[in-house]
C-alpha cells in the first residue's frame, strides 16, 4: 500500500513534465561522445548550441547524449574539459545521429580554454550542489606519498572531504563517518578501499578514466550510505590501436596494456600493480623481519564491444590482495573482488538503458598458526546485484531518470577454524542476508535558461531475511526473546521514501546560486570500535535491532567564475540531520561474538559546515584553495548524559592548498599543503591502581583534541621523451617535506624508565619521505 | 586485536623506518579526585584485604592517597557469615574470620563519609593450573610465560593471570574468558614487557578464577591500561561495585606455578 501511495506522490512530483508537454515541432539529436585518439567514451562532456543559451545536455556515465530542440539551424558545440571544442554547423529537420570524437587539448591540460560563453555558462549550471568531478589528469600532477598516485587521497584535498590520518584510507566527508561512504568500481561496491591497511588506496590511477563526487544532492540513481558518493569508472581501453603504459616506483609497479577487439568494436584493458618491498625482505638479517611477509596486488580488467549502433556491452572486474604475516606465525589476507556486466542499449533516440549484474566480494582472514595455536578467523560480505537504469530524454527541458536495482547481501561476520590441539573452539557465527532494493524516479528540468531544477525520489527497501536466529535484548543486553526464521522468510522490512532535490539558478554568465535537499539510508553497517580503520571490519546488515541509518541534508551555494573562466569559485553551507547512529557499550567486543547486536548504542547527530574553493584553471600555474569550517555532534543516550558531543571526525578547520607549476615544456613543479583541527578524542582525567597497574578514567567523550595537522609536499615531474610513439617521465616527490611530527598513534602508558610515572607516548609515521617513480608509455 | 598491532608495527618496520616515536605532554583535565575501592577474598588462606584510596592526575607520581575511617564489611552470604574489618594500616582493610569457600557468594559493604559502596562477586569452583613453559620466539629479546591448564566445559569461566619474577610482582595482569575456548585445553603466551624476564629468573604464575563482574572491570582495566591507543573511545572501566566508587571486588580461586627461565 506505501509503494501505491508513493508512486501518487512521484506522478504529482512530475506534474510539470506532464503540463510542459510541447506543441512546437521539435526533433532529437543524440549520439556519443568519445575520445578521437582512444575511442574512451567521455562521460559528462557537454552539448550545446550558440542559437539556444541556456539549453545543453551532458552525456551521461556512458558518453551517450540526446537533446531535443525545435527545428532550425544551429551551431553545435561539444565541450570537454581538456579536449579541444567541437564546433559543428547543423539543419535540424528530422531526428539526428551525431557522435563525435573529440580530439584531446595538444599536451597539457593548463591550455584548454573555453571560449564560448555559452558553454560556459552551462558549466555553471548542469553541476549540481555538492558535486565535484575529477578527471584522472587531473591528479596526475599532485604530490603524493612514495610516488603512488592514488585518487582517493587526491580527492581529501577538496572541500568538505577530509582524511582519517596518515597511513589511514579513510576519509570522512561533511562530518560522515569513514563506512557512510559509497565507494563504487564500475558500480560496484568497494567496501575496503585500502592497501597496507590504509597507507594506499586499492585504485590503481593507470586503470581509471574519472571519479564523480558527490557531497551533497545525490542523484536519485545513488543510494546506500549517508555522506557520498564516489563514482569510479574504469577506462574502456583504446579502440584505435594497441599500446602499453606503465611505471617503476618504491613501493609498487605497474604494467596496462590495452587495445582493440573485434576489427575496432570493442577494446579491452588489463591494468595490475604489485608492490615488492618483501622481495627484499628475505634478505634482511633481524629474523623477524627475514620470515615476515608482507606485499599487495590488484588488477583491472575490462572489455567492451560494440555489438551494433544500439547495443553494446561491458565486462569488467577488479581483483586485489593484500598478504601480510609475521613470523610465519601470525598472518593477514585481505582483498575485494568486483564484477561488472552491463549492456547499453538504445531503444529510440530518446530512450537509453544500462542493465548490469554487478558481483561485489570482500573477505579478511587471520591465520594464528605457531606452536600453541592453530587457528584462521575469517569474515566476508558479499552481494549479488541486479541494476536497471533508464534515461528518457522527453523533450528539450526534461530529462528523465528512473530505473529499479536489487542488492542480495550475504554477510559472513565471523568464523574461525581451529585444529583440534587448538585452545579454540570453532565458532561460526550465522551468516545475515538481506535484500536491499530501491525503485527511482527524477527529472532534470531546464525550467528556463537560468533555472535548472532536478528532482525526484528513491523508494529504498530493505528486507531482512532468514534463515537465522533473530533476537530482542532489553537495555542491559540480556536476550528476551529469540526467533527462528527459514530461509526465505522475511524478518523485517524498512520502507523508506529518499526525496531529491536540486536547483540551479543562473544570476547572470558567470555566477549561480545553487540549492539542495537530500535523504539518505544506509542498511549496510560497519562496525569498528578499534582506533584504526580495521582490516578485520565487521559488516552488519539492519535487522530486527538495527534500524536503517537515515541522512537528510540541505545545501546551499554560490558559484562564480571570473578572468573569463581561468578562475573559478564556489562557496557553500550545509547542515546535515542523522538519525539511527550507532556507538558501541563500553567494552563491546566485536570479534566472534553472536550477540553483537546487544553490544551496541543507538543515537542521533547533526553536521554543518561551509566550504569555501577556488581553483585557478588556466595559465602556467594551476591548482586550488579549499577551506571547510564545520561541526560534526553526535547525541547517544547513555554518553555524556545524552547530550551533543563532537564526533571523532569533527575537524574544525580544514584547509588545503594545491599548485602545480608548468615551468618549461619538460619541467612541472607541484607542491601541496593541508591543514586541519585535530579529531576529537578521548583522554584521561586521572589514574588510579589495579593490581599494581595505572589506569585511566575519563570525563567527557571526545572532549580532547589531537594536536593540529599540518604537512606539506612537494614534487616535480620530469618529461624525459616525448615521440609520437614513446613517452617517458620521472616523477619525484617529498611528502611531509618539513618534517612535522603528525601524531599516527598516541597511547598512554607506564613510563618504562621510572615505575613510579606514567607518559604519554607518540607515534608518527611518515617524516619527510622522498620518493622516485618513472613512468612510460607506448 | 593484539595481532592486528604486531602486524602494523612490521609494516611500519618494513617499509617506513622514518616513523618514530616521543614523549609528548599534552594538556589533560584534571577530574576531581575520585574513590577507588580494590579488593579480594580467595581460596588462599587469608586474611583478605580490602584498599581503599584516591584517584591523582595522570602526571602526578604512582602514590595514590589512602583513605582511613571507613567502616568495612565482608558478608559470606552462603553460609551467613559476617566479618568486620580492621582498619590495620591507613587505607588496608583486613579480614579477621572469614573464609574463602569455592561457590559461596561474598558481599563487600563499605560505609564512607555516610556513602554507601556495596559489591557482590562468587566464587567460582577452582581451576587448576597444570604448568607453565616459555616462550621466547614471538618477538626478538622477549621470554614470555606461557600457561597450561584445562578450562572445565561444564562452566562458563573467566581468569586473570599476574607474573612474579624473582618474586617482585609485574605491575601487569592479564585477563581471559572461554567465550571461544570452552573445554578446551588452553595453552596460552602471557604478555610482557621486552626485558622483563630474563634467563635464570624464577617466574610465578597465578592463574585467577574470577567471576563475571569482576571479570568485565579487569577486562576493560586491561584495555585501558594497556591498549589504549587502540580503543575508538576509551571509557572508564565499569566497577562492579554500586554507589560510585571505581575499582572491583572479587571473591577468586587461585592457583599457582613456577618455574626458572632456561
Amino acid at each position: 500500500m506505501l509503494q501505491l501511495k508513493h508512486l501518487v506522490i512521484i506522478l504529482l512530483l512530475l506534474s510539470p513534465v506532464l503540463v510542459l508537454a510541447q506543441s512546437k515541432k521539435t526533433f532529437t539529436i543524440s549520439g556519443t561522445i568519445k575520445d578521437k585518439a582512444s575511442g574512451e567514451t567521455l562521460p559528462a562532456a557537454t552539448v550545446s548550441f550558440v542559437e539556444l543559451p541556456g539549453k545543453g545536455i551532458t552525456s551521461n556515465s556512458y558518453g551517450f547524449y540526446a537533446i531535443s530542440i525545435p527545428e532550425g539551424s544551429y551551431t553545435m558545440l561539444t565541450t570537454y574539459t581538456g579536449y579541444t571544442t567541437d564546433t559543428l554547423k547543423i539543419l535540424l529537420t528530422k531526428n539526428m545521429l551525431i557522435n563525435k570524437s573529440l580530439a584531446s587539448a595538444s599536451g597539457q591540460l593548463q591550455e584548454v580554454k573555453i571560449k564560448s560563453s555559452t558553454a560556459r555558462s552551462n558549466n555553471i549550471l548542469t553541476t549540481p550542489a555538492g558535486v565535484q568531478r575529477l578527471n584522472i589528469k587531473d591528479i596526475d600532477n599532485v604530490p603524493v606519498l612514495l610516488g603512488e598516485k592514488d585518487v582517493l587521497k587526491t580527492i581529501q584535498l577538496l572541500p568538505g572531504i577530509v582524511s582519517a590520518g596518515d597511513g589511514n584510507a579513510g576519509f570522512f566527508v561533511r562530518g560522515g563517518s569513514a563506512d557512510q561512504n559509497l565507494i563504487l568500481l564500475d558500480e560496484a561496491t568497494v567496501y575496503n578501499p585500502s592497501h597496507f591497511l590504509g597507507f594506499f588506496s586499492v585504485f590503481n590511477s593507470d586503470a581509471i578514466k574519472d571519479i564523480s563526487i558527490y557531497k551533497g544532492g545525490m542523484p536519485a540513481n545513488y543510494g546506500g550510505r549517508l555522506s557520498s558518493v564516489e563514482d569510479i569508472q574504469m577506462n574502456d581501453g583504446n579502440n584505435q590501436k594497441f599500446g602499453a603504459s606503465g611505471g617503476i616506483g618504491l613501493i609498487a609497479s605497474r604494467l596496462t596494456v590495452d587495445g582493440p577487439l573485434f576489427d575496432n568494436k570493442g577494446s579491452f584493458i588489463i591494468s595490475a600493480r604489485r608492490s615488492y618491498v618483501d622481495l627484499f625482505t628475505g634478505f634482511a638479517s633481524d629474523t623477524t623481519t627475514k620470515h615476515s611477509k608482507i606485499y599487495f596486488y590488484d588488477v583491472n580488467l575490462k572489455g567492451n564491444y560494440q555489438i551494433d549502433s544500439i547495443n553494446r556491452i561491458f565486462l569488467s572486474g577488479y581483483f586485489g590482495k593484500d598478504v601480510m604475516s609475521f613470523r610465519n606465525s601470525y598472518g593477514l589476507n585481505y582483498g575485494n573482488s568486483t564484477g561488472t556486466l552491463r549492456w547499453n542499449h538504445i531503444f529510440s533516440s530518446k530512450l537509453f538503458s544500462n542493465t548490469s549484474l554487478i558481483y561485489s566480494n570482500y573477505t579478511y582472514d587471520v591465520d594464528f598458526d605457531n606452536s600453541l595455536d592453530n587457528i584462521k578467523v575469517s569474515s566476508a560480505i558479499t552481494d549479488y546485484h541486479f541494476k536497471q537504469d533508464f534515461t528518457y530524454y522527453l523533450n528539450s527541458s526534461n530529462k528523465l531518470g528512473f530505473g529499479l536495482e536489487s542488492t542480495y547481501h550475504i554477510t559472513q561476520p565471523g568464523t574461525a577454524i581451529a585444529t583440534a590441539s587448538s585452545s579454540y573452539n570453532d565458532v561460526f557465527l550465522e551468516k545475515k542476508y538481506a535484500l536491499e532494493s530501491a525503485l527511482y524516479l527524477s527529472d532534470e528540468w531546464n525550467v528556463s535558461d537560468k533555472l535548472k531544477i532536478t528532482y525526484g525520489v528513491r523508494l529504498s527497501d530493505l528486507n531482512v531475511l532468514g534463515p537465522g536466529n533473530f533476537y530482542t535484548y532489553d537495555k542491559d543486553g540480556n536476550k528476551t526473546d529469540s526467533t527462528y526464521y527459514k530461509s526465505g522468510k522475511i524478518v523485517k522490512s524498512y520502507i523508506t521514501p529518499e526525496p531529491r532535490f536540486a536547483a540551479s539558478y543562473q544570476l547572470n554568465p558567470n555566477s549561480s546560486v545553487k540549492l539542495s535537499y537530500d535523504r539518505n539510508v544506509q542498511n549496510i553497517h560497519l562496525l569498528n570500535n578499534s582506533a584504526y580503520l580495521s582490516t578485520t571490519n565487521v559488516y552488519l546488515p539492519s535487522s530486527n535491532n538495527i534500524k536503517p541509518e537515515i541522512a537528510d541534508q540541505v545545501a546551499l551555494g554560490y558559484y562564480h567564475t571570473f578572468h573569463n573562466n581561468g578562475f573559478e569559485l564556489s562557496s557553500e553551507i550545509y547542515y546535515k540531520n542523522l538519525q539511527n547512529q550507532i556507538d558501541y557499550k563500553n567494552g563491546a567486543d566485536l570479534v566472534g561474538n553472536p550477540n553483537i547486536e546487544a553490544d551496541l548504542l543507538y543515537g542521533s547527530g547533526r553536521a554543518y559546515g561551509w566550504e569555501t574553493y577556488i581553483k585557478k584553471k588556466s595559465g602556467k600555474f594551476t591548482g586550488w584553495i579549499s577551506y571547510t569550517l564545520s561541526k560534526t555532534e553526535l547525541k547517544i543516550p547513555g554518553i555524556n548524559n545524552g547530550d551533543y558531543y563532537p564526533a571523532t571526525q569533527d575537524q574544525t578547520n580544514h584547509i588545503s592548498l594545491v599548485g602545480m607549476y608548468q615551468a618549461t615544456k619538460k619541467w612541472t613543479f607541484s607542491a601541496d599543503f593541508v591543514y586541519n583541527t585535530g579529531d576529537a578524542v578521548t583522554w584521561p582525567s586521572g589514574k588510579f591502581s589495579v593490581d599494581g597497574a595505572p589506569v585511566y578514567y575519563y570525563g567527557a567523550r571526545n572532549s580532547n583534541r589531537l594536536p593540529a595537522y599540518n604537512r606539506l609536499d612537494i614534487g616535480a615531474t620530469l618529461l624525459a621523451k616525448k615521440t609520437a610513439k614513446y613517452e617517458s617521465s620521472w616523477t619525484f616527490s617529498i611528502y611531509n617535506v618539513y618534517g612535522q611530527s603528525n601524531p599516527y598513534d598516541i597511547i598512554f602508558q607506564a613510563d618504562p624508565n621510572n615505575a613510579n610515572k606514567t607518559q604519554v607516548q607518540q607515534t608518527t609515521l611518515f617524516k619527510m619521505v622522498p620518493s622516485v617513480t618513472y613512468n612510460f608509455k607506448f | 586485536m593484539k595481532i592486528q598491532t604486531s602486524i602494523i608495527v612490521l609494516v611500519l618496520f618494513i617499509l617506513f623506518s622514518s616513523s618514530c616515536q616521543k614523549v609528548i605532554t599534552p594538556q589533560l583535565s584534571n577530574g576531581a579526585p575520585q574513590l577507588v575501592i580494590e579488593g579480594t577474598v580467595s581460596d588462599t588462606t587469608g586474611p583478605y584485604h580490602i584498599n581503599i584510596s584516591k584517584t591523582v592526575g595522570f602526571y602526578a607520581d604512582n602514590i595514590y592517597p589512602n583513605v582511613s575511617g571507613a567502616t568495612v564489611t565482608i558478608t559470606d552470604q552462603t553460609a551467613g557469615v559476617n566479618d568486620l574489618l580492621t582498619e590495620t594500616s591507613t587505607g588496608i582493610y583486613t579480614t579477621h574470620s572469614i573464609v574463602g569457600t569455592p561457590g559461596h557468594t561474598y558481599q563487600l559493604q563499605v560505609l564512607l563519609n555516610g556513602k554507601n559502596y556495596t559489591a557482590v562477586s562468587t566464587m567460582p569452583l577452582p581451576v587448576a593450573l597444570d604448568s607453565i613453559t616459555f616462550d621466547y620466539t614471538s618477538i626478538k629479546n622477549m621470554i614470555q610465560p606461557v600457561v597450561h591448564y584445562q578450562d572445565p566445559a561444564a562452566f562458563v569461566n573467566y581468569y586473570k593471570y599476574n607474573i612474579t619474577v624473582n618474586g617482585v610482582k609485574l605491575n601487569r595482569f592479564q585477563t581471559d574468558e572461554d567465550r571461544l575456548m570452552n573445554g578446551k585445553y588452553i595453552n596460552e603466551d602471557l604478555v610482557t614487557d621486552t626485558g622483563a624476564i630474563k634467563k635464570n629468573n624464577l617466574i610465578l604464575v597465578n592463574l585467577d578464577g574470577i567471576d563475571k563482574g569482576a571479570y568485565n572491570f579487569l577486562q576493560e582495566a586491561e584495555n585501558i591500561a594497556f591498549y589504549n591507543d587502540q580503543l575508538a573511545t576509551p571509557a572508564t572501566p565499569t566497577s562492579n561495585i554500586s554507589g560510585g566508587g571505581l575499582g572491583y571486588f572479587s571473591a577468586q580461586t587461585v592457583s599457582s606455578k613456577s618455574a626458572v627461565v632456561k
